[in-house]
């Protein structure tokens, strides 16, 4: 039982940042009709920002995390530019397109950061919590915090801004949105920049979990991709659920199948997919056939 | 035309001989450097048929390519089977595998499939990982040099020439299906797979047929591979080698399959050359990818037509050759078909579908008699389309039954109801972008399986001479429709009206006994609609029963002998253009949609 | 057109000649006697395994460039040519082609034991020696005589730590957790036997894969049979995450394990106070372990700002070798180059390598253990 219950807080705090990588996979998808193949590449890129201002600037992780998030959705705004005319083209070509644009960036972070990689110190000195035998680590909670913050500020942003609002509407109807005077174009900018800011977000909270290389992201990227597909592409809300599913879901067959992991996790994955093709809360597009 | 073929044979030859002559050239590095540049090209063409000609994501095609390396290997070394058996074995392997893939493709399409095929490819490079029976990590090394009486197929040099003539086939046979009935038929489903359907071609065994290729070719680059480097692990078949062949696939040209080969060659030699420049090969080459898929989405492949096109602009050609539409020869009269006779060849029972909250359908009941022209009108939104994707298949009804020709026919797949004698067109056309104007009609014109396919490797012969003898019979259709100046243009190029004539033509192709028409008369001009009207009532008297959705009047009042009103969602009327135009509750709704009133008949 | 037709039936007849005689057959590249001495540096320099590659870059680099300044081999400089193999077996293949094609005496690399045992054949054909950075038992299994290992192979490793634990520790209460990598194979399959040999049977066997982050469910797993001592059989960064996340859990009993828990990679990823009395095997416990490695490691700092660790000391003494074998055999080639470096005697930073047979020069490793985040000789 406590195997049981402690592989689901290791599930789920993974999941949690699976979440924010899928959210930022989602909010680009839904407003653009972009599937971004270098979402994962963005993330490595801010877990390198932020590991950088937090290490080599001795900022405050705190302060270290705004400001990657800010420079990584400043960098969001350059890649959208580059991106634009892949938008709504069709699903192989923007596949990718997208692809070739992480191989790119891949090959930026080798450049700048050089290919070892580096270990970030945990910013939450204090020992793990127990509760009934069961571990839970601070940085875990702190983490599952801030992406429950994230998801709360999205959403109030998209329901209560006017900015958000017109990117609600372009989401929805793409043409009807140009014919009442919302420029697109800036709304897709602005979805950019918020999916490459949840991407630095999510790379510098795993930073500490894990260990920043030029491979980081590429897991992280696969496993988001399939989160967000699981919840419903394009959902909000389906972006948490199929992050949180898909870190349990990898937890648990890490310690039922051991080595053969991945594959009970993919299989499962795809059964889940032929059942219910659409995700957990249903495909939200700007395509539509 | 045959000087041309002259040209091509001789290019043709030039190139088999400089490729037969190639290794006299090369050093032992930059043999081998070809042969596996020829292992990936085998694997590019199988991508291209699944990817490029039948529109099926397929991120599996790496696991294709290990299952046959793999295959071969275990059977060569663990069951100490000769290398041919093995390789044998190894291809039925994969092409079993490639079904497994497909499965899949016949629920999800487009990225999702993208994601689920690359999840089964990761599952495949884990479990190889893993397995005890495939090496783990190590993978499995002293794969037996393949044996060739005569032939020492361990110097690469030899090898070259044994990889050389399968290759040859393989594209050879790939072009093959491209080019005739089978290819056809997957162009026109990835162009469209819902008017491919509705067409006739059976889209579950079509994506299948996709992916078994795909496989086949996987699992031949697989063995080839298996007998070069006689070596397997996991890491020959990671991501990063499936998203490279993707980038050859699409470099190339994913339609063109000469494209596809061209892409991998060109894309390995250029990685070969900037081998010493990792991080900057690593840059360059992703640039390529985005810079390809920005300015050239068609490839490589699509590069000389754009060029002959710009060319022939410059020359200012084109302008001439604007093609005029002919006269539609009427068919022969064969109606002695006596109308409202016999039993109804199409009969809905109370069908009702429901959207979510929005009933579209509410017990819908009408029956069309054999030989009728029945007309359906309505408001917008009253359920029209609705109906008649409920009636060829597109829709499964939440409640009721369809008969079709005495049969039930509810919620069958579209391309079944086509095969039984059903054939429609769409109110927003749907004609295969990507195909020509007569590859639209070949698509139409041909009835057989997508199973009997099978015959593409036994009777090529036969595929040959039926090919022929479609096309033999598509231009006799464009000829009775009147667009054979137009036989070899992309549809989009056509002016609208022309579009909805080839999209009847191509519906009337299919040899149906009933013809659904979703207003046929859209965006037509007055002359074309008198023309469309006259269209019809031909095609009705070859004994083909019509039914349409249509808002302009005057063709419906001329047009139909019965027609059927609907508003919300239920019939309110239904009865002879006359009768109809009288009842109250017509008028009503039509006035309450601020329409005309369907009295303002004109001709 | 037709004219043209002689043209084709010639060419046809060319065609067929020359089908019968086989093209092909290098003109042996024996290496030249003038001009540079050329070495290829064979390794992952992109992809998911570049942090290895980069390392390995790093230490054979320093080798070369102390030779050249001292004015090479017999007055010829030594020239290191960098090739990438991406971590994949195909590219590996290619590449052991375009050495042999571009007259390369000696080879240095791979890190990964599955590209270098791909390449094997070919370099054996084509005479042409490797010193390898690999410690997979398939490298030996392979049974080339051109193949060297530049330390030893896992058996030598866990065998060390085996005897170290369980005959002089007396600790028989042993959980192990692998990956499911060629490292992590290797190592599981050496230690298991080291223990068999004991009649010790582990009380968990975990295996999680190379790309796993959360380990909560093996671990756990492990923590209810509450072992003394936890074998850990993967890379540096999957090593420090998996003590670092047994930490988090309560585990503490210490951990033991082959090179890659002496490195600070892995000290630093599991964080300090994790690691400490972790017990390592090692050829190379730190840079400080004798006046050598500390020699060897201010150059390094020199010339690269960053702290040496145990892959660029192999690598350094994998290239110390080739050269001294160079040099003593008067820049040999082939298999006479070979025999030299199977006749070397050289003191290194791992230790005193003579090779034997199998390719493998070194059967000694020393048991560490940190404490106060120092890799330090463990006093048993």
């Amino acid at each position: 039982m406590q195997v049981f219950f402690q592989t689901i807080v290791g599930g789920v705090s993974l999941g949690a940042i699976y979440a924010l990588v899928a959210l930022g996979f989602s909010l680009v998808y839904r407003t653009m009709g972009l599937v971004n193949f270098a979402h994962g590449n963005v993330v490595t890129v801010g877990a390198y920002l932020a590991s950088t201002f937090y290490l080599s600037a001795k900022l405050p992780f705190a302060i270290a995390m705004v400001v990657a998030i800010g420079v990584t959705a400043v960098i969001g705004l350059v890649i959208e530019r580059v991106l634009r005319p892949l938008e709504n083209r069709d699903f192989d070509l923007m596949l990718i397109g997208t692809i070739g644009f992480g191989i790119v960036l891949d090959a930026l972070v080798i450049m700048i950061w050089g290919a070892t990689g580096r270990a970030v110190p945990s910013p939450v000195p204090a020992a793990p919590l127990s509760l009934f035998g069961l571990r839970i680590r601070t940085y875990d909670l702190v983490v599952l915090a801030i992406a429950a913050i994230a998801t709360v500020l999205l959403v109030l942003f998209l329901s209560r801004t006017k900015r958000g609002t017109a990117m609600q509407a372009v989401a929805m109807d793409h043409e009807a949105a140009t014919a009442v005077g919302i420029h697109v174009g800036r709304s897709n900018a602005i979805a950019f920049a918020i999916g490459a800011g949840l991407a630095a977000l999510a790379g510098g909270l795993v930073g500490p979990l894990l260990y920043v290389n030029p491979a980081l992201g590429g897991t992280l990227g696969i496993k988001g991709f399939a989160a967000a597909i699981l919840g419903g592409f394009g959902s909000i809300p389906g972006a948490i659920v199929g992050g949180l599913a898909i870190g349990v879901l990898d937890s648990f067959a890490a310690g039922h199948f051991q080595g053969y992991s991945e594959l009970v996790t993919f299989l499962v994955f795809t059964v889940i997919i032929m059942i219910r093709p659409t995700g957990v809360f249903g495909e939200r597009t700007v395509n539509r056939a | 035309m045959r000087p041309r073929v002259r040209l091509s044979l001789g290019f043709l030859f030039l190139l088999a001989a400089g490729l037969w002559f190639l290794p006299y050239g090369l050093s032992s590095y930059a043999i081998h450097v070809a042969n596996v540049i020829i292992v990936f090209a085998v694997l590019a063409v199988g991508l291209g048929l699944c990817m490029g000609v039948g529109g099926q994501v397929n991120l599996a095609q790496v696991a294709f390519f290990g299952v046959g390396a793999y295959a071969t290997a275990i059977l060569t070394t663990h069951a100490g089977l000769g290398f041919w058996l093995s390789a044998a074995i190894a291809v039925a392997a994969t092409a079993a595998t490639g079904l497994l893939v497909a499965t899949p493709a016949l629920r999800v399409q487009s990225h999702y499939l993208g994601i689920v095929t690359l999840g089964l490819a990761l599952a495949f490079t884990n479990w190889v990982t893993n397995a005890q029976i495939a090496g783990g990590a190590e993978g499995i090394s002293n794969i037996p040099v393949p044996t060739l009486p005569g032939v020492d197929l361990s110097s690469e040099y030899l090898y070259y020439y044994l990889e050389l003539i399968i290759f040859a086939l393989a594209l050879a046979f790939g072009l093959f299906v491209v080019r005739t009935a089978l290819g056809r038929r997957m162009r026109a489903m990835r162009d469209d797979a819902l008017a491919a359907g509705a067409l006739g071609a059976d889209v579950p065994v079509l994506r299948m047929t996709a992916f078994l290729l795909a496989s086949v070719y996987g699992g031949i680059g697989g063995v080839l591979y298996a007998g070069l480097i006689r070596y397997v692990a996991p890491e020959s078949f990671s991501i990063a080698n499936m998203f490279l062949l993707l980038a050859m696939v699409i470099i190339g040209g994913r339609q063109s399959l000469v494209g596809c080969v061209a892409g991998a060659v060109g894309l390995y030699l250029v990685r070969e050359l900037l081998v010493d420049h990792p991080t900057f090969a690593q840059m360059g080459y992703g640039s390529v990818v985005v810079l390809v898929v920005v300015f050239a989405p068609t490839g490589l492949a699509g590069l000389p037509p754009r060029i002959r096109q710009a060319i022939a602009r410059r020359r200012g050609r084109g302008r001439e050759t604007a093609a005029q539409l002919a006269e539609f020869r009427p068919y022969p009269d064969l109606s002695e078909i006596s109308l409202e006779g016999g039993d109804p060849l199409l009969s809905i029972d109370g069908i009702t579908k429901q959207f979510r909250g929005l009933k579209a359908l509410d017990d819908v009941s009408l029956s069309v008699p054999a030989g009728q022209i029945r007309g359906i009108v309505g408001p917008n939104g009253s359920g029209k389309t609705t109906l008649f994707n409920v009636v060829s298949g597109l829709y499964r009804p939440t409640a009721g039954r369809v008969r079709f020709a005495g049969a039930d026919v509810t919620s069958r797949p579209p391309y079944r109801l086509s095969r039984a004698g059903m054939s429609r067109t769409f109110q927003n056309l749907r004609l295969f972008g990507d195909l020509t104007v007569r590859e639209n009609i070949l698509v139409a014109l041909d009835r057989s399986r997508t199973l009997s396919s099978w015959r593409y490797l036994i009777a090529p012969l036969a595929i040959v001479r039926r090919d022929r003898d479609l096309r033999r019979r598509a231009d006799e259709v464009l000829d009775r429709y009147g667009l054979t100046a137009f036989a070899a243009l992309p549809p989009e190029s056509l002016p609208y009206g022309t579009q909805r004539r080839v999209e009847i033509a191509r519906a009337v192709a299919c040899r149906p006994t009933l013809l659904l028409l979703d207003e046929p008369a859209a965006g037509l001009n007055g002359d074309e609609v008198r023309k469309l009207g006259e269209m019809v009532r031909s095609i009705r008297d070859t004994g083909v029963t019509v039914v349409l959705i249509e808002h302009n009047m005057g063709l419906v009042m001329n047009l139909c002998e019965r027609i059927t009103v609907l508003a919300g969602g239920k019939v309110i009327a239904e009865g002879t253009p006359a009768a109809v135009a009288a009842t109250p509750a017509v008028i009503e709704a039509y006035l309450g949609d601020s329409m005309d009133l369907p009295s303002e008949v004109t001709s | 057109m037709a004219r043209n037709r002689p043209l084709y039936a010639l060419a046809v007849l060319a065609l067929v000649l020359a089908g019968c005689s086989a093209p092909g057959s290098d003109k042996k590249s024996s290496g030249s006697t003038t001009g540079p001495i050329k070495i290829a540096l064979v390794d992952a320099q992109s992809g998911q395994l570049s942090s290895l590659g980069a390392w390995e870059l790093k230490g054979a680099k320093l080798a070369v460039s102390e030779w050249n300044a001292q004015g090479g081999i017999n007055g010829r400089q030594i020239q290191l040519d960098v090739f990438d193999d991406q971590g994949d077996p195909t590219t590996g293949t290619n590449l052991a082609r375009k050495i042999q094609s571009e007259g390369y005496l000696a080879m240095i690399g791979t890190a990964e034991s599955a590209v270098t045992i791909a390449m094997a054949p070919t370099l054996k054909t084509a005479q042409i020696p490797n010193i390898t950075s690999g410690q997979s038992p398939g490298l030996v299994a392979v049974g080339s005589e051109f193949l060297f290992l530049n330390g030893p192979t896992s058996t030598t490793y866990d065998e060390t730590l085996a005897k170290y634990v369980v005959d002089q520790q007396g600790i028989k209460n042993i959980a192990m957790i692998t990956n499911n990598g060629s490292y992590g194979k290797g190592e599981h399959d050496a230690f298991t036997k080291a223990l068999a040999k004991r009649s010790v049977t582990p009380v968990a066997d975990q295996v999680v894969t190379t790309d796993q982050k959360d380990f909560s469910a093996a671990l756990t797993a492990i923590r209810q049979k509450s072992p003394k001592l936890i074998f850990l059989g993967a890379e540096e960064v999957e090593s420090g995450l998996i003590v670092k996340q047994a930490r988090d859990l309560g585990i503490t009993a210490p951990f033991a394990g082959g090179a890659p828990q002496g490195t600070p990679v892995f000290l630093n990823t599991a964080g300090a106070q994790n690691v400490e009395g972790t017990i390592v095997s090692s050829p190379y416990l730190s840079n400080d372990i004798s006046p050598a490695s500390k020699k060897f490691a201010d150059a390094y700092k020199a010339a690269y700002g960053e702290d040496a660790e145990l892959h660029g000391a192999k690598a350094y003494d994998g290239a110390q070798i080739m050269l001294t074998a160079l040099k003593n055999s008067n820049v040999a080639t082939g298999k006479a180059l070979a025999d030299a470096i199977r006749a070397t005697k050289y003191q290194g930073l791992l230790g005193d390598f003579a090779y034997d047979n199998t390719g493998v020069g070194i059967f000694a490793t020393s048991i560490g253990k940190i404490s106060n985040g120092k890799l330090v000789a463990a006093t048993s």
